[in-house]
């Protein structure tokens, strides 16, 4: 199935605009002996969104903690093929992981501030890798934080404890950590699927904006919130990249039939 | 209907046993701990006084205090605390982190439950082999290692307990961040777990600073006042065991106040303990 997809895949590959941040080429990954992602192909466009939908199990997180290689906090999962980032292949030994961690940030599914206050909370990435001066570091901290639209909300409560803030205030809160560390990329593992319709509203116009400097990926539940942030989208099922194209074409004239019955709420 | 009230009835017949019989179980329990508390302080309170923290404990049929005790028990606590406390913390932070998926945790943690309920006169007589023998005399330091061999077990398994509560998203975003590994343990995952791990510390004094058998066997005890660790030290338990069986009213005295330090003392720990983890619960 996947070797009758390959060339159809090229040819959408083109279709998609713009230079390649991160090439995937034939990676299957395994969680001990079973296969959770099955020859993956494909190409994410620089300084753009990219949206990865399909069921649940279909293998969009696990494709998604590949390219920051978090996946190797936990024994017996293993990537083979490549991933390349410019052109350098991540999954090599040789990767420094934490340099690579730097590069490529993430945001989780639930908000996890760390039980710090919220200015530590950002200074605390930045800190690992820059020595940088008191006055240098308030004001990373405020474009951090202004970055992810919380600056008016929190500018008189720096000191306060990361975990005072609300949920949505703490999912801004990760955004604003990612971004302090000048990523260039940035993963989103459903950001906004334990958040309330105002603050997803507020994540989906950050992702919009954040977009202009960054290459964002986002895995989601919610096809109506890939259709609104993602340029590109890829549908997955079963560990197989069944169709990836510009986000307009899969939801309005998808080539395959699962595409078109999982955007029409057949099945998933 | 008729069947069905009858069940009713027989349901709440059954209800008001069980609740008399778990009520008769807690008023017992809660009985003894007050009569054990109100005994301490009837016989403990009258004699406190200035005397008991400011003189040496005295020869039989003198009066004295319990200054060289008092000092000898906290000396060799705080030595056990301090020598075992980083290894627990350690070899917990290895079982919950580290070696959180490896086969050595699962044999590391079964033998520290061991330990943990190990009789401490075990451990008395092994340090009583390990190092008063050798040495040729019974000295505080031996005392205090038996102590923190007490004190390893308890602060490994609240340490690895309060490690494994800290949710893995949260190591996965320290991770995520560029954080290495020991980074990662020291300003996420030991913050989280602080008061918990701090909790299991607490517990460990409460614990040692009662305890009688493995000082009988290291420190021994010393009528007069001493603050070398290389020779016999007196401590509140053991002087409380040898003065509470002695004939002399003055000792017999004496050993009820003990008791009431050592109980008050540990009783300000646990209540200390509960209010921080009290604390974290809140959040």
């Amino acid at each position: 199935m996947s070797q009758m997809l390959s060339p159809d895949m090229t040819i959408a590959a083109e279709a998609i605009a713009g230079k390649a941040k991160i090439e995937v080429k034939n990676l299957n990954f395994y969680y001990g002996q079973s296969k959770a992602l099955k020859d993956i192909t494909l190409s994410l466009p620089e300084r753009s969104v990219t949206a990865f939908i399909g069921p649940s199990g279909c293998g969009k997180s696990t494709l998604l903690r590949v390219f920051n290689r978090i996946y190797e906090l936990y024994p017996k999962q293993t990537a083979e093929g490549q991933v390349l980032l410019d052109g350098q292949n991540v999954l090599d030994r040789s990767q420094d992981l934490n340099l690579l961690r730097t590069k490529i940030g993430m945001v989780f599914q639930k908000p996890t501030p760390f039980p710090m206050s919220i200015y530590e909370n950002i200074a605390f990435g930045v800190r690992l890798y820059e020595k940088i001066s008191k006055s240098e570091m308030d004001g990373r901290v405020e474009q951090a934080l202004k970055r992810a639209a919380l600056w008016t909300e929190v500018k008189d409560k720096l000191n306060a404890s990361g975990l005072s803030l609300s949920g949505g205030q703490q999912q801004r809160l990760c955004i604003a950590r990612t971004v302090a560390v000048k990523p260039e990329v940035i993963l989103l593992d459903e950001p906004a699927s334990a958040l309330d319709p105002l603050s997803t509203a507020k994540i989906e116009e950050l992702i919009d904006e954040l977009q202009a400097d960054y290459t964002i990926v986002i895995v989601t539940h919610n096809m109506q919130q890939a259709a609104r942030v993602s340029k590109q989208t890829a549908f997955m099922y079963l560990g197989e990249l069944v169709e990836f194209d510009r986000t307009e074409k899969i939801f309005t004239s998808p080539r395959e039939k699962r595409t078109q019955d999982y955007i029409t709420g057949r099945f998933g | 209907m008729s069947t069905a009230t009858s069940l009713h009835q027989s349901r709440k017949r059954k209800n008001s046993v069980m609740m008399t019989l778990c009520v008769a179980a807690a008023g017992i329990g809660l009985a003894w701990l007050a009569l054990i508390l109100g005994a301490l302080l009837y016989k403990g309170l009258s004699g406190v006084n200035l005397a008991v923290f400011t003189e040496m404990t005295p020869p039989p049929g003198d009066a004295g205090g319990l200054l060289n005790a008092i000092y000898g028990s906290i000396m060799m606590t705080i030595i056990g605390v301090v020598v075992g406390t980083p290894i627990g913390v350690l070899a917990g932070t290895y079982m919950a982190e580290y070696g959180r998926f490896s086969k050595l945790t699962t044999v590391v943690r079964f033998i520290n439950d061991i330990l943990l309920s190990a009789p401490s006169i075990i451990i008395g007589l092994f340090v009583y082999e390990l190092m008063v023998r050798p040495m040729g005399h019974f000295s505080a330091i031996a005392g205090a290692v038996a102590l923190a061999i007490l004190v390893i077990p308890v602060v490994v398994r609240t340490t690895e307990d309060m490690l494994n509560l800290v949710p893995n998203a949260l190591r996965e975003a320290g991770t995520a961040i560029g954080a290495p590994r020991w980074v990662v343990i020291k300003s996420v995952a030991y913050r989280a777990a602080l008061s918990g791990i701090v909790t299991g510390i607490l517990l460990s004094i409460a614990r040692i600073s009662g305890e009688t058998a493995p000082l009988l066997f290291t420190a021994l005890n010393n009528q007069f006042w001493s603050s070398n660790l290389n020779a016999p030290m007196a401590s509140l338990p053991v002087t409380i065991f040898q003065f509470a069986l002695s004939p002399y009213e003055e000792w017999q005295q004496l050993a009820w106040t003990g008791a009431l330090i050592i109980t008050l003392t540990v009783l300000a720990l646990s209540i200390f303990a509960r209010s921080l983890t009290g604390r974290r619960e809140d959040k």
